[in-house]
């Protein structure tokens, strides 16, 4: 849940003055995206992205011969020139659902974590951010998922039972998901269960009231053209 | 029941001018059909309230019993398999930790939905022991082809650890002892079983030699969460996996659609030399450890095309192997049915 234990660590960094070739060369050969670039002392100051590298590249409609004579003047330069400074960052004690709005709001692929006095720490991109979540809703373990709709009148009280009925039936739940505008007027639970054995909780959760949802009915009816109100 | 099956064949017995017509009529063409099924496959206790229950095998023995069709076929008798058979599979290590597991008198092992008892370590060995034996008969001429009521069940089970109430992988150890004691190339894996058979896919991810289809409730929505359509092998094995997802709610449309859209193209070009059934009959509308709709006339389409399948490209060699199906209402009718397919007496 939090960033500091889905971040990567181990970091290759670069100094402001390393050329875009060998920077280029790097993340090619070690396959990454994002590098950080710090001052000596290990400070962060700003972030080269490979969309950064392609940016900084000559046409590739260029002549061959005017393409390598661009190209080797290009790859000189340091990447101070074309980095992010003062990039968007994240602390390790945020939390990963913290990072995902960030993500979302920023639109940004990677933030580079630092600390109170801007060292960098670590850094999450997308990808390390997409692994956190299936891991914390759990769905890379094997189970079952139930939809079950439940009326927004009468909801207080109704996730207890849901999650007793789980609970008698000594099922482990992975994760549990809310949908709190569901159709009209209606909420959707989404619990996870890591388990095959599910005949149980269903045939229980239907003698109690709940309704579970067909999800190919569900998209079926939701195909209708909405008439005018 | 017994249906008296008569063949004519028109034999052009003359020359020239005058020809004789002469009809003779053919011995009865009901296969000869196995049945493995062992009492002590009842031993194998998972605790109340479990849904793999031995009731189940129970049921199914009764109503075979009862309708007569247990007559029509030949019974198998199964002893326990040979370690170093099920050492094709799963490694020592976790054959060790099901056997001290049982020994010590746990009442599940490695996670509440494969509960066990002294006897289950005994009852698994059984169970591989009941297809082995299934498959002998079948090599040897003696049977065309045989159903297998065993428990515990076995698509789940990986090389190292038990799920979903199963504990060693019966059908993926049949298609290894195929290969190795009786030399076959090419086996073709059919599981119907409403559940990917995750652990059956994962032996064979990487192995051209064994084709592995499966139709199964969609992994969004049900377990174990794997079977994507995606999922089609890896590396040297890329091509020999194919999975159908069925999303749930959805019938007997669906299940004929993507049989004959995925399963027979890629069996006919596939061409194994025998086939081997994952047959688990909990997509039944009725069975709720599913949330597909699949009816009694949909399980007899997919048994009658699994039949022409066996025909055109194995020779008629097939071996079926229970795995799920947990309604004890409509179970024991959904066996006799795919046995009659086996036995061809639809």
């Amino acid at each position: 849940m939090f960033v500091s234990e889905r971040m990567a660590k181990n970091l290759i960094t670069a100094g402001p003055d390393m050329t875009i070739f060998e920077a280029k060369t790097i993340m090619a050969e070690k396959g990454f995206r994002h590098l950080p670039i710090v001052d000596s002392a290990g400070k962060l100051i700003g972030i080269v992205s490979d969309r950064d590298i392609r940016a900084a590249m000559p046409s590739t409609l260029l002549k061959k011969a005017d393409y390598e004579i661009t190209l080797a003047k290009i790859m000189n330069f340091p990447v101070e020139d074309i980095m992010t400074k003062d990039p968007l960052t994240i602390y390790a004690y945020y939390t990963i659902q913290d990072t995902l709005l960030v993500m979302q709001k920023k639109k940004v692929g990677a933030l580079p974590v630092i600390d109170q006095e801007g060292y960098l720490k670590g850094l999450l991109s997308v990808r390390d951010l997409l692994r956190s979540f299936v891991s914390v809703l759990n769905i890379d373990e094997p189970g079952c998922l139930l939809c079950i709709v439940v009326n927004a009148k009468e909801k207080t009280g109704q996730m207890k039972k849901i999650v007793d009925i789980i609970t008698e039936e000594r099922i482990a739940l992975g994760s549990i998901l809310v949908a709190r505008a569901w159709d009209n007027n209606k909420r959707a639970i989404f619990p996870y269960l890591l388990t095959n054995n599910i005949i149980n909780v269903k045939k229980k959760l239907i003698a109690n009231g709940f309704e579970l949802i067909d999800p190919m009915q569900w998209y079926l009816d939701h195909q209708q053209p909405q008439k005018a109100e | 029941m017994h249906c008296d099956r008569v063949q004519v064949q028109i034999r052009d017995v003359g020359l020239g001018r005058s020809r004789k017509i002469v009809i003779e009529k053919q011995e009865n063409l009901m296969k000869r059909t196995g049945f493995v099924y062992d009492e002590r496959y009842l031993l194998h206790d998972t605790g109340i309230y479990h849904p793999e229950s031995p009731e189940r095998l129970k049921t199914i023995f009764k109503w075979l019993e009862d309708s007569g069709m247990l007559s029509q076929l030949t019974r198998i008798e199964a002893t326990k398999a040979n370690q170093r058979w099920i050492e094709t599979v799963h490694n020592i290590h976790y054959i060790m930790r099901f056997d001290e597991a049982c020994i010590s008198g746990l009442n599940e092992f490695e996670h509440p939905d494969n509960g066990i008892c002294r006897d289950s370590y005994d009852t698994a060995f059984l169970a591989v022991g009941g297809v082995l034996k299934a498959i002998d008969a079948v090599m040897k001429g003696e049977i065309d082809n045989a159903f297998c009521a065993v428990r515990p069940p076995g698509h789940h089970a990986e090389a190292d650890k038990p799920m979903g109430f199963c504990y060693f992988n019966n059908v993926a150890i049949g298609a290894r002892y195929l290969q190795k004691e009786y030399g076959i190339e090419r086996v073709g894996i059919i599981d119907f079983d409403v559940h990917h058979g995750n652990g059956t896919q994962h032996i064979f991810d990487r192995d051209p030699s064994v084709f592995y289809y499966s139709i199964h409730e969609h992994p969004s929505f049900a377990y174990p969460g794997t079977g994507r359509e995606f999922e089609a092998g890896l590396g040297e094995g890329e091509g020999y996996t194919v999975n159908s997802p069925v999303l749930p709610g959805r019938g007997d449309d669906e299940y004929k659609r993507l049989i004959m859209q995925d399963l027979v193209p890629a069996f006919k070009k596939f061409n194994p030399e025998f086939i081997l059934l994952s047959a688990g009959f909990d997509a039944h509308e009725s069975d709720m450890m599913s949330g597909t709709n699949l009816s009694t006339e949909g399980y007899d389409f997919i048994s009658e095309v699994i039949m022409n399948l066996v025909n055109r490209c194995s020779g008629g060699r097939v071996v079926s192997v229970l795995e799920g199906g947990y309604n004890l209402d409509i179970l024991p009718l959904l066996v006799e049915n795919h046995i009659r397919f086996l036995a061809d007496l639809k």
